[in-house]
């Protein structure tokens, strides 16, 4: 019986009375018969673009039953020889595109094409359609799916997935016809576009055609329930299904009062978010290094003594210097006292998590604390969870930001009114490796300061592109468009997981306005790095040394070079000893190296213009002075990453005996040996270099590179060079 | 209430015509500024041929490959020709609607035949060269209008508004009639009217349907050039029956020089205040304008041109429910091809019986058709309904040079291809359905002996390969499919043996796919396989090596 509210209808022979607006699937389904789809997805509004499931309704055409409302008097034919026909030919002609087995099939045995072509016998040996002209895209840009377009069989279930389901309106469809497929935002890789990451499109899709990247390390600790994990606060809106194939890649881990988390120096890619309790982080306090007594000469001692007069005072009145030590947390650490302490909802480990980096700093427990840790793909859904983020940028701008700007001495006028003001006007903005962040002759619309990561700065000229600098947290870029022709003068790219301080034109200039100070100081600068950078060009641009030799060794890039005269130099050592006496008795100087005409190019820093050691330093103690020549700082962990990045093996660590906080028990010190590395410093608090100071024949100079050769070769008849 | 002149494709429109493509950041802020999402925008601005995504050169020429044009050769040698040539782009394009001067192209969107070569890459290296066209001054007079001066004009619905006719009464004078959609699909146009008034929601729209892609179709172009004011005094009789207060004249962007034509006839049709808030004086309302498509024949099919007007992807929608319950913005439209409006004025005018006698052999009323090919003097007519195809290929003029017929595509692309046993069919709906083809769109390409009707099939299934939206997978993968196996047949690579398969396609296609493009994608192509079984035969003795 029907009334206004009901529709009967008769479907494969059997009658049905259904509430008005039901469709034919459903109706279908009330009285058991299964009618197959694949575009279909209950719970999603139905489109109909497969026709998987067209049935015979008595028309000219068929009606797509998943969408078609049951009308009253339907006669539904599902099954008849001419409908299965049409299914199977469908079927036929997805499988035709379709590479068998797809991901998913390999891996779960879920293809719904695949288990649905098998089901109807369709069979991908007897496929009489033409395979695809070219295979299509793949796009593994996203940390956590892998996008195959191969597989996809545009169902349309992702885009509803993403904007009728999550509300994140990402994915759509591009293009027409058969070259038709999904994109994300204006066609971008999946992982640059504003994908949050929360998996509900793979969990929709049928096929192969999104995936979860495989993870297959798994992690020690508890293992943690899914259910729970989905209703924490911070996975809010991540679909549980994409949780469940992370379930390796996060752990529960419980500390102790005292046990130690991660250690500095060690290499980790994991990170912790905390759950309950508090832990401590710090890094050794910077060390007082130990001197060893081994003076071999009177002028050694001399030498030393006028050292350790000008030492007390050095670094820490650099006016260059930080006073905070960034850290891989969202706080910073303070120079003279290097401990702060996280508590609920703090995350640490953000960039050895992404991009494998030793641990910055110690991380005690300071009582009984539960810990989340995580592998990449996790700390990725969680970074693009828009709740989430939004609760680090908040605690990065409360606490690290204005730290950071008042760590640097170019913002040190700035009251704490302002960096409150400012504070919620900057935007946290997230790149990708090799992004470029802003290119060379771009309008200038913002200052940036790096709170993760590392970005490099290059710049063009005829015939290359130099790198002038390798930025890391705690430093800023952007200014000198913003203060100059507002364009962009180098090109920013990032170089690995960059996350960067935006603050907008408008308040940068207004702080500016408000505080001459900052803006001399951004002057002063500004010229510093004009004029680096054009020294560094300059190198660049000695198109006229063609030298072989000497660019093939790299030398081009140099700024400083210490080179031997050989036809003077008597090995007598002088110079080796020299300069271990000016640090500590531990030399920067190998009397041996690349030769070049009749020089030896020493094995001391070279103060490239494309510094790879500073890039990755997980505490930014390796830096650049305005003066050019590359520092260590002496908060350095000794994680050895900068010695292996250095091409030239002009890198070394040396043991130094140092007294520090015992990490087992707490409140104590003990006596270790701590690896720290050592860089030439080119001694830049004397006249000269010790070691050429020190050599007796003349034989040793620190040449300006670029200077050297221009003057001694170009011009000159290019005897040496071919 | 939504305005389809500051929807996305309007905005991407605006963008394009004044820094000539679209660049990514372009799409970036046409999304924030609109506030869409930015894969809607990439979305829609990638579903469209109009919209380019690279700074346009000097000169784009474009080169038609469809049926008529590629029976007179097409392109040819150009696209090697044209393709050295600096700051030049060429590009083969679908049916441009200009079949009657094949081979047709365009330079800078100007059309242009394209048989002098010399002159084609002349025009190619100075495109300035070519005037824009501008509407003719000296339309022709045709029996269908009733009007004899500009005065007299809209006397339909001036008598409408005086209260001497109701709406119920045009709707009975339609059904009369028994006329029936022209855009090809021939709907009774008074039940779809009468539909549309019977819907409670408001607002409602008109919607005039001036797409016209489908190959080897030019006779709306004919009609809104010379003749505009009818079809816009049709969609006013439209408004005034259905209870529709706006309406959209939607024309394909190749049609510039006839957009023109209608502008102007909007505009003084607004002067003589027929058009715009209370008109000629009554409670009757109804603006008009033009909307450009952004292009693609797919637009021409009613729901998928909705989805353009609303800015959206021009997908064509589920049906039901169809245009007349849930039309523009969901509501109410009447949507009527240029010539179905055309014809509503004179209809009342000169009434029932004045229209029928128009008709030949016991068939009611005149039609205006296309035709195109083999025919010395191809062009737009108007004829009597129930003329047969033979007498018609005389009013044009008879076989190209003499030559031989061998086959007839009597309604457009999408019909069913006849052979020379078919000749005195009478050009009309039943009579051409029971004959194996249909009436279509009124546009018949005429095919003399000496073309492998083969090539032809497979042009026709290419074209509908090109065009399919790629919304539904019979048709997106299906045209494809069919298109490499007929290319693999016609290169020798597979034996017609294979070709079976396409009676299968066909038959899921037809059956399954959400529109009449992929519905009707392979007909001609199956029309040929059947209707000329030696063709096959000759092709494989053809391919014999000669002894
Ligand atoms: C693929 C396709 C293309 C079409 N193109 C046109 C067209 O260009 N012009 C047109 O009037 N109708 C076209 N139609 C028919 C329309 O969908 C619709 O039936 C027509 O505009 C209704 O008007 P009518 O009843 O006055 O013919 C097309 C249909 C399909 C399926
Ligand atoms: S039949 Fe073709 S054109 Fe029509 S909706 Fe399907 S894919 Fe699009
Ligand atoms: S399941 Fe109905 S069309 Fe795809």
């Amino acid at each position: 019986m029907s009334s206004p509210e009901t529709v009967s209808l008769n479907i494969d022979g059997k009658d049905v009375t259904v509430p008005k607006g039901t469709t034919i699937y459903n109706a279908a389904k009330s009285v058991g018969i299964d009618i197959p789809v694949l575009c279909h997805l209950p719970g999603l509004e139905p489109v109909a673009v497969c026709r998987i499931c067209a049935v015979d309704v008595g028309a000219r055409v068929y009606a797509a039953a998943c969408l078609r409302q049951a009308e009253p008097g339907m006669k539904v034919k599902t099954n008849t020889e001419p409908v299965v026909q049409a299914r199977k030919t469908l079927l036929e002609l997805l499988m035709a595109d379709h590479p068998v087995p797809c991901e998913k099939h390999k891996e779960l045995g879920s293809c719904e094409l695949e288990l649905l072509a098998e089901k109807e016998g369709v069979a991908a040996s007897k496929n009489r359609f033409a395979p695809p002209p070219a295979p299509r895209k793949l796009d593994h840009s996203a940390a956590n799916i892998a996008v195959n377009h191969n597989a996809c069989i545009l169902c349309d279930r992702c885009i509803r997935a993403c904007t009728n389901v999550k509300q994140n309106f990402v994915i759509g469809r591009n293009g027409k016809g058969y070259v038709a497929q999904i994109g994300f935002d204006n066609d971008m890789p999946m992982g640059q576009s504003s994908c949050v990451s929360c998996g509900e499109c793979m969990v929709s899709c049928p096929t192969g055609a999104l995936t979860n990247v495989g993870f297959e390390a798994h992690l020690a600790g508890e293992k943690v329930d899914i259910e729970w994990l989905s209703k924490l606060p911070i996975f809010q809106g991540i679909s549980a299904a994409f949780l469940q194939r992370n379930e390796g890649a996060v752990v529960k881990r419980p500390f102790k009062k005292g046990e130690i988390i991660c250690r500095e120096g060690e290499f980790g890619n994991t990170a912790f978010y905390l759950l309950e309790g508090k832990v401590d982080i710090f890094i050794s306090s910077p060390v007082q290094r130990a001197t060893k007594k081994d003076t071999r000469s009177f002028f050694g001692i001399v030498r030393k003594m006028a050292n350790r007069l000008t030492q007390a005072g050095r670094d820490t009145e650099d006016p260059e210097r930080m006073k905070y030590i960034p850290i891989d947390a969202t706080v910073d650490l303070h120079l003279g006292n290097p401990t702060a302490q996280l508590g609920p909802g703090d995350l640490f480990g953000e960039m050895s998590a992404l991009s494998f980096y030793p641990r910055s700093a110690t991380v005690r427990a300071s009582e009984d604390c539960v810990l989340l840790e995580m592998l990449r793909p996790v700390l990725q859904i969680l970074q693009k969870n828009p709740a989430f983020k939004k609760e680090m940028d908040l605690k990065y701008k409360d606490r690290a930001l204005a730290n950071q700007l008042r760590s640097m001495p170019i913002f040190g006028s700035l009251t704490p009114e302002f960096i409150d003001e400012l504070r919620n006007k900057v935007e946290l903005v997230k790149y990708d490796p090799g992004t470029v962040i802003f290119s060379e002759g771009d309008p200038a619309d913002a200052l940036y300061i790096v709170r993760i990561g590392f970005v490099k700065v290059l710049k063009l000229f005829p015939g290359g592109e130099l790198t002038l600098a390798y930025l890391h947290r705690g430093t800023y870029f952007g200014e000198m468009g913003l203060m100059g022709e507002m364009v962009r003068t180098a090109t920013c790219t990032a170089l690995d997981h960059v996350e960067v301080v935006r603050i907008k034109a408008v308040d940068f200039n207004l702080m500016l306005e408000k505080f001459p100070q900052v803006r001399a100081e951004f002057e002063k600068e500004i010229r510093n790095r004009q004029e680096q950078t054009k020294a560094i060009t300059q190198i660049g641009q000695t198109s006229d040394v063609t030298m072989r030799d000497f660019l093939d060794q790299g030398l081009m890039k140099a700024q400083s070079l210490l080179l031997l005269d050989l036809e003077r130099c008597t090995r007598c050592d002088e110079c080796v000893r020299a300069c271990a006496d000016a640090h500590d008795g531990i030399t920067r100087l190998v009397r041996d190296g690349l030769r070049f005409d009749r020089f030896l190019v020493a094995t001391a820093c070279r103060s490239c213009t494309d510094p790879l050691c500073m890039v990755g330093c997980p505490v930014g103690s390796i830096r650049r002075r305005n003066s050019l020549e590359i520092i260590i700082e002496d908060w350095c962990v000794g994680c050895g990453l900068c010695a292996e990045q250095c091409p030239y093996g002009n890198i070394n660590l040396h043991p130094f005996d140092t007294r520090e906080d015992d990490p087992d028990h707490p409140g104590m010190k003990k006596a270790q040996v701590r690896n720290k590395a050592t860089v030439c410093d080119l001694c830049t608090e004397h006249e000269e270099p010790s070691c050429v100071y020190a050599c007796p024949h003349d034989a040793a100079h620190r040449v300006n590179a670029q200077e050297f050769f221009t003057r001694h070769y170009v011009g000159t008849p290019k005897t040496a060079a071919r | 209430m939504p305005d389809p002149h500051q929807n996305l494709v309007s905005e991407l429109s605006r963008h394009q015509h004044e820094h000539g493509y679209l660049t990514d950041t372009a799409i970036r802020e046409i999304a924030e500024k609109m506030g869409l999402p930015m894969y809607k925008v990439y979305g829609v601005a990638s579903f469209y041929p109009h919209y380019r995504f690279t700074p346009p050169p000097k000169a784009v020429v474009t080169l038609c490959r469809d049926l008529s044009c590629w029976m007179a050769g097409g392109g040819g040698r150009l696209k090697e020709m044209l393709s050295t040539l600096p700051d030049v782009e060429v590009k083969e394009v679908s049916c441009i609607g200009r079949c009657d001067a094949a081979p047709a192209g365009t330079v800078n969107e100007i059309p242009i035949r394209l048989n002098d070569y010399e002159q084609v890459v002349i025009w190619a290296q100075n495109p300035d060269l070519l005037e824009p066209p501008k509407p003719t001054s000296t339309p022709n007079r045709y029996a269908v209008d009733p009007y004899n001066t500009a005065e007299e004009r809209y006397g339909a619905i001036r008598a409408c508004l005086k209260g001497e006719r109701t709406a119920e009464q045009v709707i009975a004078t339609l059904k009369e009639s028994g006329l029936r959609g022209l855009g090809g699909a021939g709907f009774p146009t008074g039940l779809k009217w009468e539909l549309v008034r019977k819907e409670a929601a408001r607002p409602k729209y008109i919607v005039c349907n001036a797409d016209e892609s489908e190959p080897a179709t030019f006779k709306d172009r004919q009609i809104i050039e010379e003749i505009p004011h009818l079809t816009i005094e049709g969609m006013i009789l439209a408004a005034f029956v259905s209870g529709a207060e706006s309406g959209y004249f939607y024309i394909r962007h190749e049609y510039e020089k006839e957009r023109l034509a209608m502008q102007s006839a909007i505009e003084d049709a607004y002067r003589r205040g027929v058009l715009g808030q209370r008109v000629l004086g009554t409670d009757f309302n109804f603006e008009l304008s033009v909307f450009v498509s952004p292009g693609g024949y797919v637009q021409g099919e009613e729901s998928a041109l909705l989805e353009a007007l609303e800015g959206s992807r021009g997908e064509p929608r589920n049906k039901p429910p169809f245009p007349g319950q849930k039309g523009l913005y969901g509501q109410p439209t009447v949507i009527n091809n240029v010539e179905t409006l055309a014809m509503v004025p004179c209809l009342l005018q000169k009434g029932v019986e004045w229209w029928r006698a128009q008709g030949k052999r016991g068939y009611a009323g005149l039609k205006f058709f296309s035709v195109s090919g083999h025919v010395n003097r191809p062009g737009v007519y108007l004829i009597p309904m129930g003329t047969t195809i033979r007498e018609f290929i005389e009013t044009a003029g008879g076989m190209k040079d003499g030559r031989k017929f061998k086959a007839v595509l009597p309604g457009g692309a999408s019909s069913n291809i006849l052979g020379p046993d078919k000749l005195d069919t009478p050009m009309d709906f039943k009579a051409m359905s029971e004959a194996g083809s249909m009436l279509g769109s009124g546009a018949m390409v005429v095919i003399a002996e000496g073309v492998d009707l083969i090539e032809a099939g497979a042009n026709i299934t290419r074209f509908f390969r090109n065009e399919s939206c790629g919304k539904c997978v019979p048709c997106r993968l299906g045209s494809t499919k069919a298109v490499a196996l007929l290319e693999d047949f016609l290169a020798g690579k597979t034996g017609a043996e294979k070709l079976q398969v396409l009676e299968d396609l066909n038959r899921t296609m037809s059956l399954t796919s959400i529109c009449g493009l992929g519905q009707v994608a392979l007909g001609p192509m199956i029309s040929v396989l059947r209707n000329f079984p030696n063709e096959i035969k000759a092709r494989a003795d053809r391919a014999q090596p000669k002894s």
